[in-house]
């Protein structure tokens, strides 16, 4: 399954905002319990140092030393930090190392940005604290290590990595799996509409027992192509059956005409007109079976029949078939046959038919003296190539696509040339059957340039 | 006179083809069913087949099956109203002779049993061929005209065979077409035609009586008239 094609199913368009919409409101919702435990530990932690320090200022200088050294013992924890500095700043009681920067005498409790240093150690400690001048001039500095209230936000902290973590990647991991299931069914959708196009009306896209969205346009497109079906049978039936309902009297006509034709002994008048009559029911009558057979054609799904076909031979056979044709025309007729030219998957009748067809044209179309190139090669892209290139008056940009369509004959080329406008109808539906294709090909000397890409090479 | 069986359960299709064969010399019966047709067939008087593929009773490939493990060789030329090339070599696999499909131009069906009849007739392979003064050595693969030795491509000595072996009967282009070529579809008028020609101009010099006769509307015929 490639990337690019998964970036589009719509699960996957949706994850990203998902996530992000789901990251934004964690961050929210645990910022917002992380403010507000701050809040109240470092109240806890304010209201611990206000007791200390009020019950401090109310103890005799003499003792003050004593009591802060009680106080210390007291901690277990060792995050109550105090200090007694002189008015000169000079440390006389304590476990702090030297008066903090920053501080306030205002008794009031701080966060102290500086941090405090604990004596005996380099780095100064995160802490709250306060601080007061005694009646003395002396300093006393109180002040608790914020460590509690750190660590509890760094506990919520990494919780929120793991919480998000946990559910985003897996979320991510499962969406994008989730996601190749709708994928999967739209190839199998695809595969079942493969021999749709190429004109199986019968099959049907498959539909699940979810009876989900995906089924429900599956359904739709099956009741369309039903409906399709139907049309196009009864529109082909209708054809064939005029074709084959016309072609039984036409061939008793034909017999009676043939009959008098025979008895009407050396009237000769009266012979030409039978014979141009009996001309006559022939071109209709073949114009039937052209088109009773490109029906036939379009009615062959099965390829059972088709074996590996060595294109030179078909090639020899038109060569052998059309050369006098083209001779008695004075056409030069040219062939180019490649080298090592693999054999493809067909009917060697049926392309023997559509190669014919398109060189039987050409002939037609070649004036007098004009010149016919047929050309059988293999290059890497298309595979195995078939090119009939003429000199005759080309067919128009402008009719290419409708000259394949049964009956069609060229306006804009010569009218004087008898035929059914059926033939190339006919190498169409033998292509299609093939899975081949033909193409037009602008012939920059002006003539029209057939070409017919039998698919990838050997393997097809 | 030769006898044709014809197994055809549409009487109007079989009162056509019995009227173009009688026309041709030939006598004809009639069968409407496939067991009663396989019964008569095994009798084994009659000289060809002309045998419907649908049939009530019995099939046209069960039948055609049948008759040719009970030992009959007649010659059958199957009638079908599928042209699908896989029906035709279905019934040409199952015994079938000949394949024609419905509905057919009669002179095409008559010129086929006419084959089929002259095929059963000679069944042993001359090493020459001669019509007239016309001469076919397929050992070594030469034509001669009155001793004059004929330039022929490949393809015209097949064409000329296929006219020797059947001469002074009518071959109809899709015939023509089908043996020296052996592909079944219609070549378009022309085709037969100029290959036909080219053979004609090296066969028939002027000075001499032509050989290659046009039957206009059906096909051609070599013959010393």
């Amino acid at each position: 399954m490639k990337l690019a094609e998964l970036s589009r199913v719509s699960t996957v368009r949706l994850l990203p905002i998902y996530g992000l919409l789901f990251i934004l409101w964690s961050v929210l919702l645990v910022g917002w319990v992380q403010y507000d435990t701050k809040r109240y530990l470092s109240g806890v932690v304010d209201e611990i140092l206000r007791q200390r320090m009020h019950y401090l200022n109310h103890i005799d200088r003499q003792r003050l030393p004593e009591a802060m050294a009680q106080t210390v013992a007291l901690d277990l924890q060792g995050v109550m930090l105090y200090g007694l500095f002189d008015q000169q700043g000079r440390k006389l009681v304590g476990n702090i190392e030297q008066m903090p920067g920053g501080v306030s005498l205002d008794g009031v409790v701080h966060f102290l940005p500086g941090g405090v240093r604990k004596e005996g150690d380099q780095r100064p400690i995160r802490s709250r604290g306060l601080a007061t001048r005694l009646d003395t001039g002396e300093v006393l500095i109180l002040a608790r290590a914020t460590s509690v209230v750190d660590e509890v936000n760094a506990i919520i902290y990494r919780s929120l990595l793991w919480g998000l973590s946990l559910t985003v990647i897996p979320g991510l991991i499962g969406g994008l799996w989730l996601a190749r299931g709708p994928l999967r069914r739209i190839r199998a959708l695809e595969s079942a509409a493969q021999p749709i196009m190429r004109g199986d009306l019968h099959q049907r896209l498959p539909i699940s027992e979810r009876r989900d969205e995906l089924d429900m346009l599956a359904g739709i497109v099956n009741s369309m192509l039903q409906e399709i079906e139907r049309l196009m049978s009864e529109v082909k039936g209708v054809c064939d059956s005029i074709a084959h309902d016309l072609r039984t009297p036409l061939t008793r006509l034909r017999t009676q005409l043939h009959r008098m034709h025979r008895e009407a002994a050396d009237e000769t008048a009266h012979r030409a007109v039978l014979e141009h009559a009996i001309s006559d029911v022939d071109s209709l009558l073949d114009r039937f079976r052209a088109l009773l057979r490109i029906s036939e054609l379009e009615d062959m799904h099965r390829r059972a029949g088709f074996t590996d076909v060595n294109l030179v031979k078909t090639i020899d056979h038109v060569r052998e078939i059309y050369t006098p044709l083209a001779e008695d025309k004075h056409i030069t007729f040219s062939f180019e046959v490649a080298h090592d030219i693999p054999l493809v998957r067909g009917d060697p009748h049926l392309l023997l038919e559509a190669v014919s067809n398109i060189v039987d044209n050409a002939i037609k179309f070649t004036p007098t003296g004009g010149s016919i190139h047929l050309r059988l090669t293999q290059d890497a892209a298309e595979g195995v190539r078939i090119d009939v290139i003429d000199s005759g008056p080309g067919i128009c940009t402008t009719e290419r696509d409708v000259v394949l369509q049964r009956f069609y004959r060229g306006t804009c080329t010569s009218k004087d040339v008898s035929g059914s406008g059926l033939g190339l109808s006919i190498v169409a539906a033998i292509v299609k059957l093939h899975g081949f294709k033909l193409q037009i090909i602008d012939n920059p000397s002006g003539g029209a340039w057939f070409s017919l890409s039998c698919g990838p090479a050997a393997a097809a | 006179m030769a006898r044709v069986l014809i197994i055809e359960d549409d009487r109007v299709t079989a009162d056509e083809i019995g009227a173009e064969l009688q026309r041709y010399g030939l006598e004809t019966e009639w069968v409407g069913d496939g067991n009663t047709g396989l019964e008569r067939a095994r009798g084994g008087f009659y000289d060809a087949i002309t045998l419907d593929r649908m049939l009530p009773g019995m099939d046209g490939l069960t039948l055609v099956t049948r008759l040719r493990e009970s030992g009959v060789q007649t010659p059958v030329l199957m009638i079908s109203a599928l042209s699908d090339a896989d029906e035709r070599v279905r019934g040409l696999r199952a015994g079938g002779d000949d394949y024609l499909t419905k509905p057919f131009n009669p002179d095409e069906m008559a010129a086929r049993i006419e084959v089929l009849l002259r095929r059963h007739a000679n069944a042993s392979r001359p090493m020459v061929l001669r019509v007239g003064d016309l001469e076919l050595d397929l050992i070594d693969r030469t034509a001669r005209r009155g001793g004059t030795l004929l330039d022929l491509l490949p393809t015209e000595f097949r064409l000329l065979e296929f006219l020797m072996r059947h001469s002074g009967r009518v071959l109809t282009r899709t015939m023509i077409f089908e043996a020296v070529w052996g592909y079944h579809f219609d070549p378009g008028t022309n085709v037969i035609e100029v290959h036909i020609g080219r053979l004609r101009r090296k066969l028939d010099p002027p000075e001499r009586e032509p050989l290659i006769h046009t039957v206009r509307g059906a096909g051609y015929v070599l013959e010393a008239r």
